[in-house]
């Protein structure tokens, strides 16, 4: 286990907002019980605003929880914060790279940071960049990079002292598809050599693509917690959208809700959703049904349920809308 | 400890050698003080008659004038550096918190060292002829102002956490600092009541410390008087923005 953590609280004390006396309580994270096996690659997935940086900030030891505990890679966060650092990297939602210096220079002083002589740093370094491809532009000011580039200057920066576990905390929020394509081959290589990572991330498909298991995070809570399959599962293995004549979701609703091969009908604005297994199958099914109740189809879609399925399941949004 | 300070100082060094245009910009203003308001002040006849002894008595003024502005914006910059998450992610490293901020004070004061020579360097062409311990003094003088303004402006970085916000802040403060200091016009030009103000003004005694220097008379009473105040404000401001760095986020 690299990562346990039982019950974490993070309150903030904010200034009120205009017109109100005293000081605002902000529960950013209400109560989150997280495990992370050796090597694994965990996300937390949840809209902005969820608690995700906050928890990352308090497993990485920036901030301390106001309650619970937390062991991360053998030491417990509150007691031993020095003996975590050294175990951990950390790469934060903006990056974390001095803008002005030259990436070379950054990944030495990191790199010097972490106790290494000036010749060890020099070939961390050296290694890193040609393991990252930024060998050519290793000597240029980082603020004349693109942002793929910083952001693998960012994670090579991360990886100077070779920890067992690193937070990767919104890696690709910003990058285009091509940098992100390339960012996640960079984290399944980081599995490949048993490092374990703790990514946030307010995209599905990042998470169902990148991780092992991962915590569905809304309001400072866990709300599910698995593998992506799993979690699928749980709601169903495909989903039918239909767009029905106005006035028929009602009907169409009772009429699908008592299919015994639908698990469960979810009226979303406009349309329709019906969670079923074996999609390819009950379709036929499904149509003559709604055909003989004279119920008029619009539109119909099949696919394969996602994370949102999985996120609307329990929060009753979908993570696109929630804000 | 010292060797994470060392680091700090080295790299800082490094980043502003790799575009050293700034720190010379910033040595350009004093130096057009030199050279500009120099002659106009030989010429009112309120400090001395010739461009010599004006130029005794101004230029430790433009000198402290390098050591209090050549830190006191360096705050701007840690601003940035906390938006880019650049602290954040040094605070979870193995670093040693204050070496952060005690490593770029260092490097501040080696700068606003060159500045001056710079300046000394530039009074002497221009026929300034300065006691040469009481220079070195001087320039000790102006590492510990310099320790105090950098010190200031770090922990008002870190407390206040926006440009908008400390550039507001510092100039309140700025303009009636730099008119009870006599660092532009000697002090006893002004009225009474300003004098008195200004006794509670560390810059004046800095300042009026850098004439006595300057001039030779190193065993002026206000020279330890100068260094005396100087020194505890600028360890009190240090341990400001250390303590601010050392709780970076909570
Ligand atoms: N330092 C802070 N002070 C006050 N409120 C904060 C602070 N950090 C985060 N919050 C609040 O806590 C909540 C969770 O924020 P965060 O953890 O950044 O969410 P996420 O990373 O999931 O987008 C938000 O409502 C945010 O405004
Ligand atoms: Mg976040």
């Amino acid at each position: 286990m690299i990562v346990d953590a039982r019950g974490l609280k993070k309150s903030f004390k904010t200034r009120a907002r205009r017109g109100q006396r005293g000081h605002q309580i902000v529960e950013a994270v209400k109560g989150i019980d997280l495990t992370i096996g050796e090597g694994e690659i965990f996300a937390c997935l949840g809209p902005n605003g969820a608690g995700k940086t906050t928890t990352v900030r308090m497993l990485a030891t920036l901030i301390e929880p106001t309650e619970g505990t937390a062991t991360v890679a053998g030491h417990d966060v509150r007691a031993e914060p020095a003996k975590v650092r050294r175990r951990i990297g950390y790469v934060g939602q903006a990056g974390g790279v001095d803008e002005n210096a030259t990436g070379r220079a950054g990944i030495v002083l990191a790199a010097r940071i972490a106790g290494m002589t000036r010749h060890e740093a020099d070939k961390r370094a050296a290694e890193l960049l040609a393991a990252f491809s930024l060998a050519e532009v290793a000597d240029r000011p980082v603020r004349t990079l693109s942002g793929g580039q910083k952001r693998r200057i960012a994670l090579a920066i991360g990886l100077v002292n070779e920890p067992p576990l690193l937070f990767l905390d919104e890696p690709t929020t910003g990058l285009d598809p091509q940098n992100r394509a390339n960012l996640w081959d960079e984290v399944r290589a980081l599995r490949e050599r048993g490092t374990s990572v703790l990514l946030t991330t307010h995209y599905l498909d990042e998470a169902d693509a990148l991780c092992d298991r991962l915590a569905i995070i809304d309001h400072g809570l866990v709300v599910a917690e698995g593998t992506p399959a799993e979690l699928k599962k749980q709601v169903a293995g495909d989903v039918v959208t239909l767009r029905l004549a106005d006035g028929a979701a009602g009907r169409a609703t009772d009429l699908l809700g008592a299919q015994e091969y639908v698990k469960e009908v979810r009226p979303e604005d406009g349309v329709l959703r019906a969670y079923l297994d074996d999609g390819e199958h009950r379709l036929p099914h499904l149509l003559r049904a709604l055909e003989e109740h004279g119920i008029a189809i619009r539109s119909i879609a099949l696919d394969r349920a996602t994370l949102d399925d999985v996120f609307l399941r329990h929060t009753g949004r979908s993570l696109r809308d929630a804000a | 400890m010292l060797k994470h300070t060392m680091l700090f100082l080295g790299y800082e060094l490094r980043s502003t050698l790799r575009n050293p245009i700034w720190p010379l910009f910033g040595v350009l203003q004093p130096v057009l003080y030199l050279l500009l308001f120099a002659p106009l002040l030989a010429n009112t006849g309120a400090v001395g008659a010739s461009q010599a002894e004006a130029l005794e008595a101004f230029t430790p003024g433009v000198m402290m004038m390098v050591a209090l502005f050549g830190s006191l914006f360096v705050g701007f910059g840690m601003i940035y550096e906390l938006r880019e998450g650049y602290l954040e992610r040094l605070a979870v490293s193995q670093v040693w918190r204050p070496a952060i901020v005690l490593g770029r004070t260092l490097r501040d004061v080696v700068q606003l060292i060159v500045q001056a020579l710079l300046v000394v360097g530039l009074a002497a062409l221009m026929g300034m002829r300065a006691d040469p311990i009481g220079l070195l003094l001087m320039l000790l003088l102006m590492a510990v102002v310099g320790m105090l303004a950098s010190g200031l402006s770090y922990g008002m970085a870190l407390a206040v956490r926006d440009e908008n916000g400390m550039s507001q802040i510092m100039q309140f403060f700025a303009m009636p600092l730099i008119l009870l200091t006599g660092i532009l016009l000697p002090m006893s030009l002004a009225p009474q009541w300003m004098q008195t103000v200004a006794l509670f003004n560390p810059l004046y005694h800095a300042v009026e410390a850098g004439r006595a220097l300057f001039a030779g008379d190193l065993g002026d009473g206000s020279i330890p008087l100068a260094f005396g105040l100087t020194l505890v404000l600028a360890v009190l401001a240090l341990t400001w923005s250390v303590r601010s760095m050392r709780r970076l986020a909570g």
